[in-house]
């Protein structure tokens, strides 16, 4: 059973897929539950393969029985193993999460929209999975194509926001098929790991060069890394709520996982170091990043769209941890992508949560709140404090990597961009917060809502179905803090290549 | 405003085209037999295919037996775009 | 310099192709012009894939004629053939550039719903001033 897992983590949320739209025409209300039941088989088949992966290490599985350079392969090693059970997990958290919202804001069409979200798990379980370049690129069309039609449901900005999404986001998928063509005509194969063996013999040709440069740009797009973001604040401030929930976690985190592999498998590091200057140019793209998402964010009101801003300064933080080149920076990238993930997640399901007891998103609509949804206000004080890096919650542990790898490598600009965008992370937080739990009552502070001074607040939390996901991922964030140790010696050290 | 857009795309498109003109030096003679992309994997499928397959046509064999997970990923992109134009276009269900 | 150009002269091709696309996309301010140079975009690209593929010297479409299975495979030659693996992967990547203009073409079908104009300015004017919004009829 366990050699079929890889097969079945990608074939059963795709069978899912498409019998759902079949099981939405007669019986609607029994999407949802088939949703969820279909997305508990891959958190099982991917936990049961990294448990796998820890103990015999990696394995492949090739798909129609075809060996390796001529069929496809699929490829468990401890790296994709962590990010199978982090996307099903975030995956299966959001579909629990889905149902009120989308009674409320896509009413009629939930068929539609758990085949669409099932397709985007399976979409990006397929790019963690494969071990095929060109595999990577259509189930990296898979899942941007059904983020386009999930996102393009939203508010009312968003259809131009998917637009420009499409626009930009085709010219990464792009770019990135025409990085697999360049090494496809220097090599003549498509399989990683038969790739990784051939180009060290090869890395000062042009071509290798360009492919590369292709290659990195078209990722640094689907991630949203300055300057190349400029699709993302729009698409998920305007996507609907349990739209934004699933998609803006794990597209971006795929994306640095699609460039860790590409760095570091597929090439020798020393080709990013010494052949191209590429970790220096990234390493100074992400300090940008870190420093206009900081500003950026602290110039919103509205939190939605503060988060989206707060996603490109973390993304700049997973690029600088894989830019310093060395053993702790690229250990805390790797655990930054995991902890990150839930971060933003907890925060969008906060939020979502937060609309959808018809709250407004802007910050001063945060007053008071903690009386009214005590749990979701306290789950998003852990957010924040993890946000902040303060331990014992899961953010400080990451970091505390990623300043370990600049300081390392000697950068000492990238320590102190590091250290500040924690001091802006808790201004930004801090803020809320306030708002929230410190404000006097009646909105004195704004002088708005004065007739109903004596107004009793009562308690008006969140539904259960947005509850729970929302409690158990601040448990998460909680628990992953200690254990961030036990999962670098189980995991991620292995992930790391051996040469640092 | 306008002509500040415009500039960005010129030097982004300039840019991009430097790169893949530099890229075409390097590039095996255009139709050598022998350049690593007819050389490396793709000869074994035309002695093979005919055989281990029973198929006559390579580009077949390749397509729906050796990579059959990418057309399957293909008929899954289609099917996504085919739901998410009806999840857009469709008038809210139930009441009319 | 003509010669070094005309040697490859399909590679030039798909560069100037991918440039024209690249512009379309990003600097018309047409929506329909911009998906218009997405098309032209993935076309470059599938011109470059197939030009991977050719062999010179009278190799013909990847299609073995001639016997059935199992005998006479020692007769194929290798350089008889084109390569078919770029051929292959160009049927999944047109496939998909279909699947990127058809949900492309929905959210332009929305757009001009809420909008009615697809001139990006002219969106941007009315998102910021709702009242310069004309109806129709």
């Amino acid at each position: 059973m366990i050699d079929q897992f890889p097969a079945l983590i990608i074939v059963a949320p795709l069978l899912g897929a498409f019998l759902t739209p079949i099981i939405g025409w007669r019986y609607r209300q029994l999407c949802r539950p088939w949703a969820l039941m279909i997305l508990a088989i891959p958190l099982y088949a991917a936990g049961g393969a990294l448990l796998q992966v820890i103990r015999s290490g990696p394995f492949g599985y090739n798909l129609g029985g075809w060996a390796p350079p001529w069929g496809i392969e699929y490829r468990i090693d401890h790296l994709s193993g962590l990010m199978l059970v982090l996307i099903a997990a975030i995956g299966l958290l959001a579909a629990i999460n889905a149902k009120p919202g989308v009674s409320m804001d896509l009413k009629g069409k939930e068929p539609h929209f758990y085949t669409l979200l099932l397709l985007q798990i399976t979409g990006l379980m397929g790019i963690v999975i494969t071990g095929d370049l060109f595999n990577i690129f259509v189930f990296l069309e898979i899942s941007s194509l059904s983020g386009y039609g999930l996102i393009a449901h939203g508010e009312d900005g968003a259809p131009m926001a998917t637009f420009n999404y499409i626009i930009i986001g085709t010219i990464g998928a792009s770019f990135y098929l025409l990085g697999v063509g360049y090494l496809y005509m220097a090599t003549g194969s498509l399989n990683i790991a038969d790739l990784a063996a051939i180009l060290p013999n090869l890395y000062h040709s042009k071509m290798i060069l360009v492919g590369f440069a292709f290659f990195t740009t078209g990722v640094a797009i689907k991630m949203g890394l300055f300057p190349l973001h400029v699709w993302m604040p729009d698409a998920y401030t305007t996507a609907p709520g349990p739209v934004s929930t699933l998609i803006a976690p794990l597209m971006t985190k795929v994306a640095a996982y699609i460039m860790i592999r590409i760095m570091f498998t597929l090439f020798q590091p020393d080709f990013s170091i010494s052949v191209v200057p590429v970790a220096t140019i990234l390493g100074w793209m992400a300090v940008v990043a870190i420093i206009v998402g900081g500003i950026k964010a602290l110039a919103q009101t509205d939190i939605k769209r503060m988060v989206t801003y707060i996603m490109i300064a973390e993304v700049g933080y997973i690029v600088m941890g894989v830019s310093v080149m060395n053993r702790p920076g690229l250990t805390g990238a790797i655990l930054h992508i995991v902890n990150d993930a839930c971060m933003i997640f907890g925060l969008f399901l906060i939020i979502g949560a937060i609309s959808y007891k018809g709250h407004g998103r802007e910050i001063y609509h945060f007053q008071n709140l903690n009386k009214k949804m005590p749990f979701t206000m306290a789950a998003f004080v852990i957010v924040a404090l993890s946000m902040c890096g303060i331990p014992p919650a899961c953010g400080f542990f990451s970091k505390w990597y990623l300043i370990m790898g600049t300081i390392v490598a000697k950068q000492w600009v990238f320590s102190i961009t590091l250290l500040c965008s924690s001091l802006v992370n808790a201004v930004l937080f801090f803020r809320i917060i306030e708002k929230a739990y410190l404000a006097p009552l009646g909105g004195g502070a704004h002088g708005h809502d004065d007739d109903h001074e004596e107004e009793v607040i009562v308690r008006d939390e969140a539904p259960a179905s947005m509850l729970i996901p929302i409690l158990i991922t601040a448990a998460i964030i909680i628990i992953l803090g200690p254990l961030s140790g036990k999962i670098i010696a189980a995991v991620i050290q292995h992930a790391v290549p051996a040469a640092f | 405003m306008k002509n500040w857009f415009k500039l960005i795309s010129w030097v982004a498109v300039i840019m991009t085209g430097a790169l893949l003109i530099y890229g075409i030096h390097d590039m095996p003679a255009w139709g050598d037999p022998d350049s690593p992309a007819n050389a490396h994997v793709s000869p074994r499928y035309i002695l093979e295919a005919t055989e281990k397959t029973a198929t006559p046509n390579i580009v077949s064999a390749v397509l729906a037996d050796y990579r059959g997970y990418d057309t399957l990923g293909e008929t899954t992109v289609i099917f996504t775009a085919a739901i998410s134009c009806l999840f857009l276009l469709r008038r809210r269900g139930g009441k009319k | 310099m003509l010669e070094y150009i005309l040697a490859k002269y399909n590679f030039w091709i798909y560069v100037v192709l991918m440039m024209i696309g690249l512009y379309a996309m990003m600097g018309k301010r047409n929506l329909v012009k911009k998906l218009i140079g997405m098309n032209i975009f993935q076309t470059s690209i599938i011109l470059f894939f197939v030009s991977i593929g050719v062999k010179k010297g009278g190799a013909t479409v990847p299609i073995i004629m001639g016997h059935g299975h199992g005998h006479g495979q020692h007769l194929i030659k290798v350089a008889d053939y084109l390569n078919p693996l770029p051929h292959v992967l160009m049927l999944t990547a047109i496939v998909v550039s279909i699947a990127t203009t058809g949900v492309a073409l929905a959210t332009l079908i929305l757009i001009y719903k809420r909008y009615h104009t697809l001139e990006e300015d002219e969106i941007l004017a009315i998102r910021k001033d709702p009242s310069s919004y004309k109806t129709l009829g």
